[in-house]
């Protein structure tokens, strides 16, 4: 038995104790210079606390007090840990128990991320015919008036929207006619509003219970049914309610992906890592529903189902090549598929609007150039 | 006595604190879990603070006696799921109310956020709490009375003091809650306060802040004198944009270059100007700090934070072109695989090396930094602080308090305020 220079500190006070530590088996009694024991300690109580490399410090399990031995002397710290070995005096224990920790890590996150990407839409689906369409209506009410006021002020002093005054009526009639008949054929009941802004832009925007055409889409439109394909498919999204469900999943990813794997080093990537990816995924099969919609509309007014397709192949296709960060699926896809639903069906047997109405349709934003 | 025959500090006898951790050990903790960081989407950072701060703590000496950390990861973890719970209730019901509230949409969205910057100056003072009751020095804890609470309406009060003077207010509010702080923190039942003073700091950073303020405000009058909405209208055509622009909004070439050059000298002054505003703040702080009639002096050269800084900067650099020629060498490599079509495959693909590339960067960057300058300051800092007065006292301290909750640092990282 041997006997070896510590540092004690009992944990009530501050005081530097320089004590003596004899090892004996099963425990280790300390005592001051004058021989007198001040403390001992069982070896299946110990514990090895954060120390540089150069100190094993110890102190006991499940205690109240902080009690420390510092012990610098390594004939004695050897000597301990091979007396108790749970002190994992190497360190070997902990990088054992560290490596197992990663794993659990690595397979906690790939977890999560797999349960996210799936779970989030799957949540967002589920919450979407819980949400009054009275909420919905009040959000899209007041974006509404931000994208007026977005629009507005690059519109000189024309009005924000197409069919106002007399030179614009008869345009308007004939937009008014149509929507009411594509309505009637998709049998679409929900509160809406449908309106032609003054921008040179070939797309049209949908928020909960507005769709806004833009004159660009009217300009680039040859006949009244590639008009009706693009509104009938707005029309599916709505009727989906598509808006909601996205705001659902946007809120759920960002609040998860955000807080969850932390911004600590960059959690804003992932987020919007996974955005895109979930949109990439849900966003194309939310596309193909309203595309199905639109398509049964079309057929069940008699009009062309197919018009859609070759609108968009000729507007968007030029643009659109596959860009990741646009909402849309690629627009081949699109096409290929709803002419393959189509192909059965007749190219239109009855035109939407009279030529006469849809020339008015054609003019609808002219009175203000 | 053996424990304080040391090679790196025992040549510093009148110096009583000094760090002697090696760059190579703490290199190799960094870059390590740098990786596991990226791996693990950021879920690593539990056991990487907790390394860091076992580190920092066991290097750190206090008249030859470490100091000991004793919190561990699965703590933070805890506090994290906790805090995570927690907030996503909060979330949940200011969703719901949002959506009931649509045309408030906007102003429920700012008090959502209102209220979430104060939780995370009440997760910051909890954080700190639960740090310093896993501080341990002769064999006693740190700890921090207060309530969290209140420090968060107090810090509220004096941040919105240094927002509304454009940050001239900022030495008083750092000094308002460094004095909150430090009177509600104790080694055991030894007391501690903080006596360094508002004024005295503000003398200092003045010239920073007028040196940063100058130029910023000539940007800011001469952007403000462009007619933005009729030059971007005249922005698409033919010809000389420069001459279609002043055509709209006189003086736009003068205004435009004053701009750039003021905006040039801002950035400048900025990145000059951020090692030496550390070292002051570093300085003050350290100098105002006393438990009970021992205070500590810091002796911390500017020099020194300077050459971190420019190491920083130098390693960024290399870094920053590593990541350049990596991104041009791999989206041609895609371009390759996928034939230049264009699937659904292939852009998920192109995003995941986007964020591998964003993740590569940040990860990386952050690892530069607490190598080069978060470690070498701490370093700096450690070895040129003077103890001052009767160190006896610290011998004769009676334990106190108990371990806190890790629920604020939980509060702190959800919110993305937590810190090492």
């Amino acid at each position: 038995m041997r006997s070896y220079p510590a540092i004690y500190f009992d944990g009530l006070t501050s005081t530097l104790h320089e004590v003596t530590i004899r090892l004996l088996p099963g425990r280790i009694v300390i005592s001051n210079a004058g021989g007198n024991s001040l403390d001992e300690w069982h070896y299946s109580r110990l514990r090895r606390f954060n120390a540089p490399a150069r100190l094993l410090r110890l102190g006991l399990r499940k205690n109240d007090r902080l009690s420390r031995l510092d012990i610098a002397d390594q004939d004695a710290a050897r000597e301990i840990g091979h007396a108790c070995p749970e002190i994992d005096r190497s360190g070997a224990g902990a990088r054992a128990e560290r490596k197992r920790t990663i794993a659990w890590t690595f397979a906690a996150t790939f977890s999560l991320v797999l349960s996210v990407m799936d779970g989030i839409p799957a949540i967002a689906d589920r919450l979407v015919p819980a949400v009054p369409p009275v909420m919905e209506q009040r959000l899209s009410n007041a974006a509404d008036g931000r994208i007026r006021s977005m629009f507005a002020g690059r519109n000189d002093d024309r009005p924000f929207e197409c069919g106002i005054g007399t030179a614009e009526a008869p345009g308007q009639a004939a937009f008014e006619k149509l929507i009411e008949k594509l309505k009637a054929g998709a049998d679409f009941k929900l509160p809406l509003k449908v309106v032609v802004i003054r921008r040179h832009v070939t797309n049209a925007v949908t928020l909960p219970g507005h769709i806004y055409v833009f004159q660009g889409l009217i300009d680039e439109a040859r006949n009244p049914d590639e008009l009706a394909g693009v509104i009938t498919h707005e029309l599916g999204h709505l009727a989906n309610r598509d808006a909601i469900r996205s705001l659902l999943q946007a809120t759920g990813l960002s609040f998860v992906f955000g807080s969850l794997l932390g911004d600590f080093v960059g959690g804003g990537a992932t987020v919007f890592a996974a955005k895109i990816v979930s949109k990439l995924a849900f966003s194309r099969r939310r596309e193909a529903e309203a595309d199905d919609y639109a398509v049964r509309a079309m057929v069940a007014l008699k009009a062309n189902p197919r018009a859609f397709a070759n609108f968009m192949e000729r507007v968007a296709g030029a643009r659109n090549r596959g860009s990741i960060f646009i909402a849309h699926p690629a627009t081949p896809d699109r096409v290929a598929h709803i002419n393959a639903i189509t192909r059965s069906y007749h190219s239109g047997v009855i035109s939407l609007l009279e030529d006469s109405e849809w020339a008015a349709l054609k003019e609808v934003c002219s009175g203000y150039r | 006595m053996s424990i304080s025959a040391r090679d790196d500090c025992s040549a510093s006898v009148p110096r009583r604190v000094c760090f002697n951790g090696s760059n190579r050990d703490f290199r190799r903790i960094v870059f390590r879990s740098a990786v596991l960081l990226m791996a693990t989407l950021g879920l690593y950072r539990f056991w990487y603070k907790t390394d860091v701060r076992c580190f920092l703590w066991a290097h750190t000496e206090i008249d030859g006696l470490p100091l000991e950390y004793a919190g561990t990861a699965m703590e933070l973890l805890r506090g994290f799921l906790t805090a995570f719970v927690i907030i996503l209730s909060i979330y949940s019901v200011a969703f719901i109310v949002v959506l009931n509230l649509g045309g408030y949409a906007t102003e429920m969205t700012v008090a959502a956020v209102v209220a979430l910057l104060f939780l995370s100056q009440v997760g910051t003072y909890l954080a700190r709490r639960y740090r310093l009751t896993r501080t341990v020095f002769r064999g006693l804890r740190l700890r921090q009375t207060g309530s969290a609470l209140g420090y968060s309406i107090y810090a509220a009060g004096w941040w919105i003091l240094a927002a509304l003077t454009l940050g001239l207010g900022y030495p008083f509010t750092r000094a308002a809650l460094e004095r909150f702080k430090m009177r509600n923190t104790f080694f055991g039942d030894l007391g501690a306060r903080f006596d360094a003073k508002g004024g005295w700091l503000f003398l200092r950073v003045f010239p920073i802040w007028l040196a940063v303020a100058v130029p910023a405000s000539v940007t800011i009058v001469s952007l403000a004198q462009i007619r933005w909405r009729d030059v971007l209208v005249a922005m698409p055509g033919a010809g000389s944009f420069l001459a279609r622009a002043e055509a709209v909004s006189p003086g736009f070439t003068e205004s435009i270059t004053s701009a750039a050059v003021s905006g040039a000298v801002c950035l400048a002054m900025i990145a000059l100007l951020v090692p030496w505003f550390h070292a002051i703040i570093i300085r003050w702080w350290i100098s105002g700090i006393r438990f009970g009639e021992i205070a500590t002096l810091s002796h911390l050269p500017a020099r020194n934070v300077y050459a971190a800084y420019l190491r920083f900067a130098a390693y960024v650099f290399v870094f920053v072109l590593a990541i350049a020629v990596m991104t041009i060498a791999v989206f041609p490599l895609i371009g390759l695989i996928f034939d230049g079509r264009k699937s659904q495959i292939s852009e998920i693909v192109t995003v995941l090396l986007f964020v591998t590339i964003y993740f590569i960067s940040v990860f990386g960057s952050i690892a530069l930094y607490h190598t080069t300058v978060a470690l070498p300051v701490w370093r700096n800092v450690a070895d040129t602080i003077e103890l001052v007065g009767d160190r006896s006292r610290l011998e004769r301290v009676h334990a106190a308090g108990e371990a806190s909750s890790p629920l604020g640092e939980g509060i702190a990282d959800v919110l993305n305020v937590g810190g090492l």
